[in-house]
């Protein structure tokens, strides 16, 4: 109990040292003088051109939401409700309108944080992370989106305001959000990442984002793509709901013959033909009940790896399974 | 395209750390700290009240020292009859001189003199980020101010021109026929009927869609127009009333638009303006009309359209300024 006191202490007075440019007005209870909302004002400006190239706008479905990079190779922080899904095709718009391809990778239903990678030549502008925490209630912040979707003349649309709640996994500021924010960006008046824009109440002051100390703690698993918890914020696929495309029966050579093809399912699109072999199902040997058991536990979106034989060729694949008709 | 909205949040727990309301952006004690601009909203500002809820409606901007004000046109409509208070004191018969429906402006002449119009010539472009002040609410006697910043580029906010007929227009082998005749326009009222050859507008030949579409475009709503036009073997002249676009149309309603909260705070026009400022001031439709400053008092424009959630619109000071000068060579 001791050490765990000494240890906060300690992490304290580091922190302090390392944000001795705090600045004066977020220790004010509310701006005095005009002079004040102008130290605001400079300060927001100062990085906000750094911090409006690196919000993005993501488009996946006909839906559109926000994001921001945060590495120069493109790795990206949203919400999970944006990118619904892990391992999904998405695609990136710049403010000045650059388009590249992006993939989501894991996501937290729980708590709605989510990664995605850009995949493209980098770099690529991205914001500083407030790893520290650093962050008090009251403290002026600034938000980024694209509110109401990518829209060029418009660029990304800033707004400020304070931290006026705060909880374990949730801060909220009296930023002004809508519809096409989610995902986007929240900013500490020293131009670092504090949070992802996640939700808003009925009042126009009140908005929830999801603190940066809340990807911090998952940041491998959401990195690796790993889909956390059984949260409101993003579905799993439903088992069962996996298609391949193909009807197999057990050949007498070494694994499954393809009797049939779906035309334009996955495994249509992946090359696979009547007459091929599938020889291996995730590294094992291919049997009919072992196939069976992959797809009843698999869902739509989810991968299985195939080996087969197409006539002299051997062929290996990862296959991303389409929904069940 | 489908907007990924947000889920309306759960109220955090109890426990959360909470910063009290007169501390937010929005509250008495950071508006305290903005007196020294509150003092050209007081001077510069109108407020239209309702004479029969004498509920205050509407601002404007006062743009000469003898009682002129600009306002916005599509709102102050809405209302039969109003007074205005400029500072402190009263004027009860205020009078529409000329309007601009591009622009959805009205200019409104009030009783007065010794007034202190906004000055056009502090006019300029404002980078993102830089505090600006409207009015937000009122009192009777004070103008409360209310700030935000500059949230998007300064541009053009497409939305076709603020009179319609209320049909489509259909162009086939060299003649333009009536479309599909929008009920309850003024085309319904008239009497045209899909199908119809449109050959004259006011006299003059009609060359093409185009050629009809840019005529409208300097029409306001309310005026008439007479077509001259072939039903069959019948050649008809039908005097047809122009409406507002935005009244027979709406601006159409997303999930945006309710999570704004709805024609109780959104504008009923808040499209189709040459040129606007963002800014993202807490504002709704009975807090526009007037005029938003700098911190350092200097005029920037006239607040048209409560937009959304997040988004004010301005008409920048420099259009303001020719818009006014054009309205006063016609008085």
């Amino acid at each position: 109990m001791k050490f765990e006191t000494i240890l906060m202490a300690t992490c304290f007075a580091f922190g302090t040292l390392v944000h001795a440019d705090r600045p004066d007005f977020n220790d004010k209870e509310a701006p005095r003088t005009l002079g004040d909302f102008r130290e605001i004002q400079s300060a927001l400006q100062s990085h906000l051109e750094r911090a409006r190239s690196a919000t993005i706008c993501l488009q996946m479905g006909g839906g559109s939401g926000s994001a921001v990079i945060v590495s120069k190779d493109g790795l990206v922080l949203t919400a999970a409700h944006v990118t619904s899904k892990v391992d999904e095709e998405i695609k990136v718009i710049m403010e000045d309108g650059r388009e590249f391809k992006g993939r989501s990778l894991g996501l937290n239903s729980e708590t709605d944080s989510a990664m995605l990678q850009i995949e493209g030549d980098g770099p690529f502008p991205f914001v500083e992370v407030d790893l520290d925490d650093t962050t008090e209630l009251g403290d002026w912040v600034f938000s980024l989106g694209h509110s109401g979707g990518f829209d060029k003349a418009r660029g990304v649309n800033v707004r400020v305001g304070r931290l006026v709640r705060t909880a374990p996994t949730t801060v909220q500021s009296d930023c002004m959000l809508i519809g096409g924010d989610s995902g986007g960006p929240l900013f500490s008046m020293a131009g670092e990442l504090i949070g992802i824009h996640s939700r808003v109440g009925a009042s126009r002051e009140e908005s929830m984002h999801v603190p940066i100390r809340e990807f911090q703690a998952h940041w491998d698993e959401l990195k690796e793509g790993k889909f956390i918890g059984e949260g409101g914020f993003a579905q799993k696929s439903k088992p069962g709901s996996g298609f391949l495309g193909v009807v197999t029966e057990e050949s007498d050579e070494v694994g499954l013959k393809v009797t049939e093809i779906w035309e334009d399912g996955v495994a249509d699109k992946a090359g696979i033909k009547v007459g091929d072999l599938i020889i291996e199902i995730e590294g094992e040997k291919a049997t009919k009940e072992l196939m069976t058991n992959k797809l009843a536990e698999s869902g739509a979106g989810d991968k299985l790896k195939l080996k087969w034989k197409s006539g002299a060729e051997t062929k290996e694949e990862t296959i991303k399974l389409g929904e069940r008709p | 395209m489908k907007i990924i909205t947000f889920l309306l949040a759960v109220s955090l727990p109890l426990a959360a750390n909470s910063l009290p309301s007169e501390k937010r952006k929005n509250g008495p004690l950071v508006q305290d700290a903005l007196s020294p601009v509150q003092v050209s909203l007081q001077e510069s500002s109108a407020v239209f009240y309702s004479n029969e809820t004498s509920k205050a409606f509407l601002y404007g901007t006062v743009v000469s020292d003898d009682g002129l004000i600009m306002t916005k046109a599509s709102e102050i409509e809405e209302v039969e009859s109003y007074y205005v208070r400029v500072g402190t004191k009263k004027y009860r018969d205020p009078v529409v001189v000329a309007r601009n429906d591009i622009w959805d402006v009205m200019m409104i002449k009030i009783d007065a003199e010794g007034l202190k119009p906004v000055d056009f010539s502090q006019a300029r472009d404002l980078a993102h980020g830089t505090w600006v002040v409207s009015n937000g609410a009122t009192e009777r006697r004070f103008r409360r101010p209310r700030a935000g910043i500059i949230s998007a580029n300064k541009r053009e906010i497409p939305g076709g021109s603020p009179a319609v007929l209320g049909v489509g227009l259909k162009e086939e082998g060299g003649n333009l026929l009536v479309g599909e005749i929008t009920e309850n326009s003024g085309a319904a009222k008239a009497g045209l009927k899909e199908g119809d050859k449109l050959l004259k507008v006011d006299g003059s030949d009609i060359k093409d869609r185009d050629g009809l579409i840019a005529y409208l475009k300097d029409k306001s709503p309310g005026d008439k127009i007479k077509l001259t036009l072939t039903r069959g073997e019948e050649e008809l002249t039908l005097e047809v009333e122009l409406m507002a676009r935005h009244k027979l149309y709406g601006q159409g309603k997303t999930r945006n638009d309710q999570l704004s909260g709805g024609e109780a705070q959104q504008s009923a026009r808040r499209t189709g303006f040459p040129m606007v400022l963002q800014h993202e001031t807490m504002l709704n439709r009975n807090t526009v009309g007037g005029p938003v400053f700098t911190l350092d008092n200097q005029f920037v424009g006239m607040n048209i359209a409560a937009v959304n959630r997040v988004e004010a619109f301005a008409i920048p000071g420099k259009e303001l300024s020719e818009i006014v000068a054009e309205l006063k060579k016609s008085l």
